[in-house]
């Protein structure tokens, strides 16, 4: 009887000290967050300013931001972020990342990528053939952290 | 307005990408109200040699409703109107999401010769471009139609009756107006929560209201009648005195547009006169006395032809003699 009572007390010490533990080490984390781009007067000039993405509609223009952190104590290596782009958005312009418009098979620089039209003619990839897009990073030193983002028009 | 049309982006497989693609919901005025925008980013990495993936959390956006509608004539003119006549409109919903439109017909506009009163409003249930009576939904002016799909086009008829009156060849207009029922107002006026699947409404360009004008031109036939007496005396001269045969002659002229129906002539035989048997005549044929199959009927009192229909530019002519007593 004690016995058992004993083990039951080891077993709960035990998953207590493993999340204890998991927290210690921290992790590498993710924070996605959108807002929308909004006109508004400022000294009698109108200025581009974020907004939180109410009353959206197409043709607005919203910019996705991914913070990242690196909590784990570790060195991170080859640290690759991917953003497939939402089918009701077209990315508004290149960025400090590669695109690919094929689904996220391939990356590159959109002037060196092609599409293939249903008819088989291939053209030069435009921006609203972007699937993904990717960042590189090749290390995240403990503690890092950073965002990148990206900014997309409603269809 | 309503009409649960989510659709989720897979943002999680790769592949999805590209063949939803060609499948976005979209409309001419964009991504139909009440899609989710979903966005959610991956990262890979190594740790010493292990590789591990890890995921964003996913952010949402609730695509708003825009409201928009663009109303046109479907007349190619205007529209000829003696009594009552039928005014076709379309009204187009040109946002993003379904809505019904307050539709309100308005008669009275600046210019017009005329104003028409509208008896109703009619949507062209069976989508066939002609009214119909008693199959088209009556709508009363002023009243909302049905939810229009986006990109989709009602057509309207405004039933409309002419004044007492009118004067043939005057023209007249009437408005057809198209409002938002979520509502309207200068560009970029919002209504939270409005719209479909609870998004936010947003006024598009449009107002979220606009109107057409339809044209009428009244077509009003009139006649006017012409009699004339031609006198025969008994001693080969032509005084009216007792014996002479008075040959009645009764022109009636329609004029304007249109015709005039069942046009009848009927005169009084005057006093101290007696009608001659038999010299009723419409034209040139000759009409029994008696009322029977043929168009007139006369009598010691009076006479009484039915011309029939009359176009406008075309006369008739009845003849009838009388002796003086």
């Amino acid at each position: 009887m004690v016995k058992h009572l004993l083990l039951a007390l080891s077993c709960a010490i035990a998953t207590l000290f493993q999340l204890h533990s998991a927290q210690a080490a921290g992790k590498v984390a993710l924070t996605g967050d959108v807002k929308v781009v909004r006109m508004v007067e400022q000294g009698g000039a109108e200025k581009e300013t974020l907004s939180e993405p109410t009353k959206v509609v197409p043709g607005d223009k919203l910019v996705f931001t991914t913070r990242y952190s690196n909590d784990t104590g570790e060195e991170v290596d080859d640290f690759v972020i991917t953003n497939p782009i939402p089918e009701q958005v077209t990315l508004t312009e290149e960025g400090d990342f590669t695109v690919s418009v094929d689904g996220g098979k391939s990356f590159g620089q959109l002037a060196a990528l092609s599409t293939k039209a249903s008819d088989g003619t291939v053209g030069a990839a435009t921006l609203n053939d972007v699937t993904h897009i990717r960042w590189v990073l090749p290390k995240l030193k403990p503690g890092a952290t950073g965002s990148v983002r990206f900014s997309a028009v409603i269809r | 307005m309503k009409k649960p049309s989510i659709r989720h982006l897979t943002s999680c497989t790769i592949l999805a990408g590209s063949i939803l693609l060609a499948s976005t919901p979209a409309t001419a005025a964009g991504v139909i109200a009440g899609t989710l925008i979903e966005n959610t980013a991956s990262a890979s990495y190594t740790t010493g040699n292990t590789p591990k993936t890890i995921e964003s959390n996913k952010v949402t956006i609730k695509i708003g409703e825009v409201l928009d509608v663009a109303v046109a004539s479907l007349d190619s003119g205007a529209v000829a109107i003696s009594d009552s006549n039928v005014l076709a409109f379309s009204v187009t919903n040109t946002g993003n999401g379904p809505e019904a439109f307050t539709l309100t017909a308005d008669p009275a506009i600046a210019g017009n010769d005329f104003d028409a009163a509208v008896t109703s409003l009619a949507i062209d249930t069976n989508d066939n471009g002609i009214y119909d009576a008693g199959v088209d939904t009556l709508v009363i002016n002023g009243g909302a139609s049905a939810s229009i799909d986006a990109d989709a086009t009602l057509k309207v008829f405004v039933l409309v009756s002419s004044p007492s009156g009118t004067g043939d060849g005057q023209s007249s207009q009437v408005k057809l107006i198209a409002a938002a029922t979520t509502g309207t107002g200068t560009p970029g006026t919002t209504f939270p929560g409005a719209g479909t699947d609870g998004s936010d409404a947003v006024v598009g360009s449009s107002g979220a209201t606009d109107f057409a004008q339809g044209k009428l031109v009244a077509s009003v036939a009139t006649v006017a009648l012409v009699k004339s007496a031609t006198v025969v005396d008994p001693f080969g001269g032509s005084q009216a005195v007792p014996g002479a045969t008075i040959r009645y002659e009764i022109v009636a002229t329609v004029s304007g547009s249109g015709s005039i129906g069942s046009l009848t002539i009927t005169d009084a035989i005057p006093a101290s006169t007696t009608y001659q048997a038999g010299t009723l005549k419409l034209g040139s044929t000759a009409l029994t006395d008696a009322a029977d199959s043929d168009a007139g009927s006369a009598s010691e009192k009076g006479i009484s032809v039915d011309t029939g229909t009359v176009a406008a530019g075309e006369s008739r002519t009845v003849e009838f003699a009388v002796k003086v007593n």
